[in-house]
């Protein structure tokens, strides 16, 4: 019973219209009155009450912050639903939270964001810091670096809404439903027949492992720059980088994706003045502009890795499923995407062109080595503010997967759940958040290379999770209504995906051990 | 009395024992080479004993740069080379020692190269009297050119020094002893047509006064980088036994916090839900 109820709930979970919903019951009623004739029929039109009852209940507590789950109650009836009025009060709304489904309402009863806040947040994970490397891609690909920029955009941008696509299946009247929650239930669903949950635990480790290296990162660059801005200073990387934790500790207290999307926005603004610094710096010395110099070839050697800088640096597919999920209006979110993307790709072409241009051959790997000093502090102060403010949004993805994969099993949790009672976090689930910090704190002081490792990993997780996963996925649950270029557009990115993952993967273990070499000869 | 710190001066003193039993000549001065006992390859140790006791102490790796002339390929200009040259083991030290000056001198390879530290102790008068600290006041290098290790085909060969001018390096209070992990870098000027010669000191300890006992270096004082390096690395785990407090004093406040409000929060338990299963 408790498994058909959570069933109901993840499809009652979204804003469907209530009036499709009444008039499938209206048809069955309708069909069950017309053979009225037998106690059976009667059976089943009042079943089908009951069932409607239930899910008209359960969306009204649901959607009770809503104005349309009220509005929709309040609607008059299509005909043929006269046996199901209800007065505008449902039953009341319950506040009480017992564990396993009320692990499902908690999570659905956060408030939604707006697309503007899901835009935010989207911003935030594809213009990261390694916008700073890209103007050093453009000095060795010229006019291909460019061209993939814009590429990868497009490329992206596709993979994400075919990600979220895998989350809706049509129901029996042709209408989209979300029956699936999140990626580990989309691989989970793939793998279903033979391997039930061995897509979801392959998923879990693979998200896990690049949303921990990410906040690692975060860390470790904020301590780097703090460090390379004061450099008269006592003070070692270590300690900026434990200073940086201390600052990041209150995400621990994060409880939705609203208050991220707060940080996000900062970020992003953070992220616009640093590149309105740097290029008006660089538009002041417009007249030096070496346009002869973008190139046509490419450098065969230092090219690979400007790829993958141009192309991970897109990746934002591991926080769409929640993202779209706590919307309130999903059907935004394909005009949220475009945006953003469309957003990025100006920017980042921008920015990288019009550095290269200003530098030429003097270029350096990371942009800010070429500015003068005073706006380099300045555009150092920014860069840390935004390593700050891009922390929140994969910890708190980490942690949600987290709690979702070991603490909220419902009836086989082994473990007891994190939120108490009212949502509220339990002050163990608190600490295991702390716990969570400081792991990242240690990872970043103790790990050395940390750069080289982060492009290791990323070139599988990354890729796996952006290219590969979802156009996978896409084929294999989709493959009944795609149409042949669709097919062939999945085809091409997992071809894509796969030889960027491998080159990706090749030159960094090339890197990591050249650099384990030099540091033992050292 | 240090003697964590030096293990191996307990075996130098039975060492120098014996060394002074088969001693044949009763000098004033005795000078020892206990090169063998440094830690590191680089670094040497030299001792001067004036009287049964040690005057002064040094120890160090240092390296010289001289830079020398040789003939291009095509026989007319002249090429600045540069010769790198280290301390060797069992070179000849020569001491003075004194009550305000002192001096440490260490030649190898038959006098072609010598290499001179000279000591001055101050005192200067402050506020709250005199203020007693050492330096050394004088650097002074000799090399030969002629000899072919580390001078290749150099173009007027001959000896030349290489002095310090008006230099105060290694300043230390009085009754201390100087030690600097971080290396220094000094220059001097040869005769060679004014040409730089520089030398980079690394892992020094130097006592040239006021020894107290055999053997035994007295109170060190740190260079500033030393300290800095020091500060540096205390620095973090200061901060991380910071972080840790913040850590569970706040877990302690949020938990306190729940268990106090959660006895006003009253939640209705509903049942009208049971109707609809």
């Amino acid at each position: 019973m408790a498994t058909l109820i959570r069933n109901k709930l993840s499809n009652a979970a979204t804003s469907v219209s209530n009036k499709s919903q009444a008039k499938v019951s209206g048809m069955f009623a309708r069909m069950g009155f017309q053979a009225a004739t037998d106690e059976e029929g009667l059976g089943f039109a009042a079943c089908d009450d009951l069932d409607y009852e239930h899910r008209q209940a359960v969306q009204m507590d649901i959607l009770k912050t809503d104005d349309v789950g009220v509005g929709a109650t309040g609607e008059p009836m299509a005909e043929g639903d006269s046996h199901y009025q209800r007065d505008g009060t449902g039953p009341p709304p319950s506040a009480s939270k017992d564990d396993g489904m009320c692990a499902e309402l908690a999570s659905q009863d956060r408030p939604k964001i707006t697309a503007w806040e899901a835009g935010w947040n989207v911003t935030n994970a594809i213009q990261g810091m390694f916008v700073l490397g890209l103007p050093y891609a453009i000095l060795h690909g010229g006019y291909l670096g460019l061209f993939l920029i814009i590429f990868a955009a497009v490329v992206c941008c596709y993979t994400g809404k075919i990600l979220i696509a895998c989350l809706y299946e049509e129901n029996e009247d042709g209408q989209l439903v979300r029956v699936r929650d999140s990626y580990v239930d989309i691989a989970n669903a793939c793998c279903s027949p033979r391997f039930p949950r061995l897509g979801g635990v392959i998923v879990n480790v693979a998200q896990l492992i690049e949303l921990v290296m990410t906040c690692i990162l975060y860390v470790v660059v904020s301590g780097n720059l703090m460090y390379n801005s004061f450099p008269t200073l006592p003070v070692s990387q270590k300690s900026w980088a434990i200073m940086a934790t201390a600052a990041l500790l209150p995400c621990a207290f994060l409880k939705n994706l609203k208050a991220v999307s707060k940080f996000s926005l900062l970020c992003t603004l953070a992220h616009f003045v640093i590149n309105i610094l740097v290029i008006a710096y660089c538009l002041s010395r417009a007249r030096d502009w070496a346009w002869d110099k973008v190139k046509f070839y490419i450098d065969v050697k230092k090219f690979p890795i400007s790829i993958g800088i141009i192309v991970f640096s897109y990746t934002s597919q591991i926080f769409l499923p929640s993202l779209e999920g706590n919307m309130q209006k999903p059907k935004e979110f394909h005009c949220m995407m475009n945006w953003t993307h469309i957003a990025a790709c100006i920017l980042k072409g921008l920015f990288a062109l019009v550095a290269y241009l200003t530098w030429a051959d003097a270029t350096k790997e990371v942009i800010t080595d070429n500015l003068p000093s005073t706006i380099r502090a300045v555009v150092n102060i920014f860069l840390v503010a935004k390593a700050l403010l891009s922390y929140p949004l994969p910890f708190f993805a980490a942690v949600e997967v987290f709690e979702k994969s070991i603490f909220q099993q419902g009836d086989r949790s082994i473990l007891p759940n994190c939120y108490g009672e009212g949502g509220r976090l339990k002050s163990w689930g608190l600490s295991l958040r702390c716990a969570l910090v400081v792991f990242t704190l240690l990872m970043a002081i103790y790990v050395p290379h940390f750069a080289l490792l982060m492009g290791l990993t990323g070139s599988l997780t990354g890729a796996g999770l952006c290219f590969l996963l979802p156009s996978l996925f896409h084929l294999k649950l989709l493959w009944r209504k795609l149409l042949w270029h669709h097919v062939f557009f999945d085809v091409a990115i997992f071809v894509i995906g796969g030889i960027c993952s491998i080159s990706g993967f090749i030159h960094s273990m090339e890197g990591l051990i050249e650099a384990y070499k030099y540091n033992i000869n050292d | 009395m240090d003697l964590n710190r030096f293990k191996p001066m307990d075996s130098t003193r039975v060492l120098f024992c014996v060394f002074s039993i088969l001693a044949q000549i009763l000098a004033e001065q005795e000078v020892e080479n206990l090169s063998g006992l440094s830690t590191s390859p680089d670094k040497d140790i030299f001792v001067v004993r004036e009287n049964g006791t040690t005057c002064l102490m040094a120890e160090f790796a240092v390296r010289i740069v001289v830079p020398f002339d040789v003939l291009a390929l095509n026989g007319i200009d002249l090429i600045t080379e540069q010769a790198q040259i280290t301390l060797p083991r069992g070179a000849e030290i020569q001491g003075k020692c004194g009550s305000t000056e002192a001096e440490l001198q260490i030649s190898w390879i038959n006098d072609a190269y010598t290499f001179r530290l000279f000591f001055i102790k101050e005192a200067h008068n402050v506020s709250k009297g005199q203020d007693v600290f050492w330096k050394i006041n004088k650097i002074q290098f000799v090399y030969d050119t002629k000899e072919p290790s580390h001078f290749i085909n150099a173009v007027n060969p001959g000896k030349h020094t290489a002095s310090s001018h008006h230099l105060s390096a290694l300043v230390t209070p009085g009754g201390r002893s100087y030690e600097c992990q971080a290396q220094q870098t000094l220059s001097l000027i040869s005769s060679d047509h004014h040409k730089g010669v520089t030398i980079s000191m690394s892992e020094v300890r130097i006592q040239p006064f006021d020894i107290k006992s055999d053997f035994m270096f007295s109170e060190a004082y740190k260079c500033i980088t030393d300290q800095r390096e020091q500060l540096e690395e205390m620095l973090p785990l200061i901060l991380g036994i910071i972080l840790a407090l913040i850590i569970v004093i706040t877990l302690a406040v949020y938990h306190i916090h729940q268990k106090m409000t959660a006895n006003q929060v009253q939640l209705p338990r509903d049942r009208s839900q049971y109707k609809n299963m």
